[in-house]
């Protein structure tokens, strides 16, 4: 009997160690960042569950430590690597790790034939159901303004796919497609352009709406119209990403009507789900994971 | 007795890292491929921390060694971008990073600005400098030609499987080229009598200002190299990549000056604090502790040595 329990004992404490072998190093230069934290936050929730030994390895801004701690975690013989950083700047690291056979997973990374797969939002969809809701809020027909940045990639396909959704609607004119000057961070050069617009169309009605690729330009926008005392027209304006300034714009309830964000913690728990599938041996085809997003209006813009 | 223990306790100190790691670690530290990879991994703090000892010798030293290797990294990813040849490119951010160490030098013994005060000025000039220049960007992907990213990848192949890489290779060149400047040739003793006592290297006649003006140079030159390795090594280059350079080459002097007579700095013992703190970076990432445990441990170690020294010498 005592025996048997020994034996038992043994038994699950060698199960306990042989099921929990496997190893994850999560490393980024970003964790400082509110959006990585949650990244991996959703990521470390899975890999408790999975009885994973994870690694998480700040480098502080250093992009190339995070080649080095790839070297390493490779040296190390872990089972898989999750980074959140450009891909291309850490291909010497990358290159290491497909050499050792060691799958590396981007977690909101960026594309890259090194990485196994990218786990992120999709900015196309994102730019979709924000100027959907501001084409069907205004009636499918008026004047729209568009604050885009084409010289930023993932910012630029979200222009694209307004200007798409916009061109279907026959009753629909873009009056200005502006690209605001960023290097302030945005806001005040869109409210100073959004201003000028604002004087060059002064009939009551004359504007419909506002499609900003980002927030802060709807912001921009926002201040612009209620400094003319022009809020009380119905101008709708959209921004994306959510960030907490234009979540209380919207929760306030004035011109800023949408924005999109994004779940952070959901792309670290699906970074989890295809590290588990790689690290299974499975061959993931998806070169690029979407992690979905949601609408924020007044309903549920508070934090 | 006691005095030889305080002036080794730092080379036992890396001796025993290395030993706590070859054990704890036996299948994977001790091995050519690992050892190859710290030394690739520590060779851009090693090149900025060995030419950061020049002016620490004498007594001097340069906070804006980080940005300037910013700002050489920045300069030659522009150039491509303009299309400059690679070599044109690289020359360009090395003689920026002598002009940056020339504008440190003149402030400090021609205008007579405290080290600390005019290279933390400069600091801020540098990085400023350096967004400026990139639009605040980071420049990668086809602006970096592939022959000066190539340069990190490279390396002289032994044998089967053991490559040195070429950035090791760099870094043990500038090792010793500082080293017989420093320790060999008359240049070097007069630094050293300037970190000695500036004014009896006065009084002998030296000619301290433009031998403080040519020290800073060369560490700026030195940091501009570093750049340039971080650069190739990330493929890009970014305004702020090189900021954490700076602290960490100002501890691996700190390490190595613990094991000299007189607590001055000599590179080979800055080479030492490099390897502690590349080998902890190493070793303690394949042990899986926490990345802010292990700032802690190399803040903690910084201290412990230094301490022990100085509490060593005081009792003589």
């Amino acid at each position: 009997m005592k025996l048997t329990i020994l034996a038992t004992a043994a038994a699950i404490a060698w199960s306990g160690t042989t099921l929990s072998a496997e190893t994850v190093a999560v490393i980024t230069p970003y964790l400082a960042q509110p959006g990585t934290q949650a990244y991996v936050e959703g990521f470390q929730a899975k890999a408790a569950e999975a009885g994973w030994t994870v690694n998480v390895i700040d480098t502080a801004g250093d992009v190339a430590a995070v080649i080095s701690r790839i070297e390493d975690a490779v040296t190390q013989k872990v089972d898989a690597i999750v980074i959140n950083v450009d891909p291309a700047q850490v291909a010497a690291g990358l290159q290491t790790a497909k050499d050792a056979g060691i799958p590396v997973i981007g977690m909101d990374a960026g594309t890259d034939p090194l990485l196994v797969t990218n786990v992120t939002s999709n900015g196309y969809a994102m730019a979709t159901e924000t100027s959907v809701y501001l084409a069907n809020r205004i009636g499918g027909k008026g004047g729209v303004v568009m604050f885009v940045f084409d010289a930023f990639p993932p910012v630029q396909i979200r222009g694209v796919m307004a200007d798409a959704v916009f061109a279907n609607y026959p009753d629909i004119k873009v009056i200005d497609r502006i690209t605001p000057d960023v290097q302030d961070g945005g806001i005040a050069d869109s409210r100073a352009k959004m201003e000028a617009i604002l004087a060059a169309n002064p009939e009551p009605g004359s504007i419909a709406g506002v499609w900003a690729a980002w927030d802060q330009p709807a912001l921009g926008a926002l201040q612009a119209i209620e400094a003319a005392g022009r809020q009380g027209e119905g101008i709708v304006v959209t921004g994306i990403d959510a960030n907490p300034q234009a979540r209380e714009a919207i929760a306030a309830g004035g011109n800023f009507e949408a924005s999109m964000a994004q779940d952070f913690v959901a792309m670290g728990a699906a970074a989890a789900d295809a590290t588990r599938r790689a690290m299974a041996g499975e061959t993931i085809k998806e070169k690029v994971i979407y992690v979905p997003t949601v609408l924020i209006t007044a309903a549920n813009a508070a934090p | 007795m006691l005095k030889h223990l305080r002036q080794s306790g730092t080379l036992i100190g890396l001796l025993g890292i290395v030993l706590f790691f070859a054990l704890q670690l036996p299948d994977t530290f001790l091995t050519a491929r690992n050892l190859l990879n710290v030394s690739q991994q520590i060779s851009m703090l090693a090149v900025t921390a060995f030419t950061m000892t020049i002016v620490m010798v004498m007594g001097d030293f340069d906070l804006s060694v980080g940005s300037t290797a910013s700002l050489a990294g920045i300069v030659a990813a522009v150039l491509f971008a303009a299309g400059w040849p690679v070599w044109a490119g690289v020359a360009a951010a090395l003689a920026i990073g002598v002009v940056g160490g020339l504008l440190n030098g003149a402030l400090v013994a021609y205008v007579g600005i405290l080290p600390f005060i005019a290279t933390l000025g400069t600091l801020t000039i540098f990085s400023g400098t350096a967004f400026l220049v990139s639009d605040g960007k980071t420049i990668f992907g086809r602006d970096i030609p592939p022959g000066f990213a190539g340069f990190a990848r490279s390396g002289v192949t032994l044998t089967e499987g053991v490559t040195v890489p070429a950035m090791s290779i760099a870094a043990v060149l500038v090792l010793l080229v500082v080293y017989v400047t420093l320790e060999h040739t008359i240049y070097g003793r007069r630094l050293y009598a300037i970190g000695g006592n500036v004014h009896a290297a006065e009084l002998a006649g030296l000619n301290v200002r433009r031998l403080r003006l040519s020290a800073f140079a060369l560490t700026g030159l030195g940091a501009a190299m570093a750049g340039l390795m971080y650069a190739s090594r990330v493929a890009s280059a970014n305004p702020t990549q090189g900021a954490g350079l700076m602290l960490d080459a100002i501890a691996a002097v700190f390490l190595g000056m613990t094991m000299g007579r007189q607590g001055e700095p000599h590179v080979m013992a800055t080479l030492v604090g490099v390897l502690i703190l590349g080998i902890l970076d190493n070793g303690l990432t394949q042990m899986n502790v926490d990345s802010y445990v292990r700032e802690i441990l190399i803040g903690g170690i910084v201290v412990a040595a230094v301490a022990m020294s100085s509490y060593g010498r005081a009792r003589g």
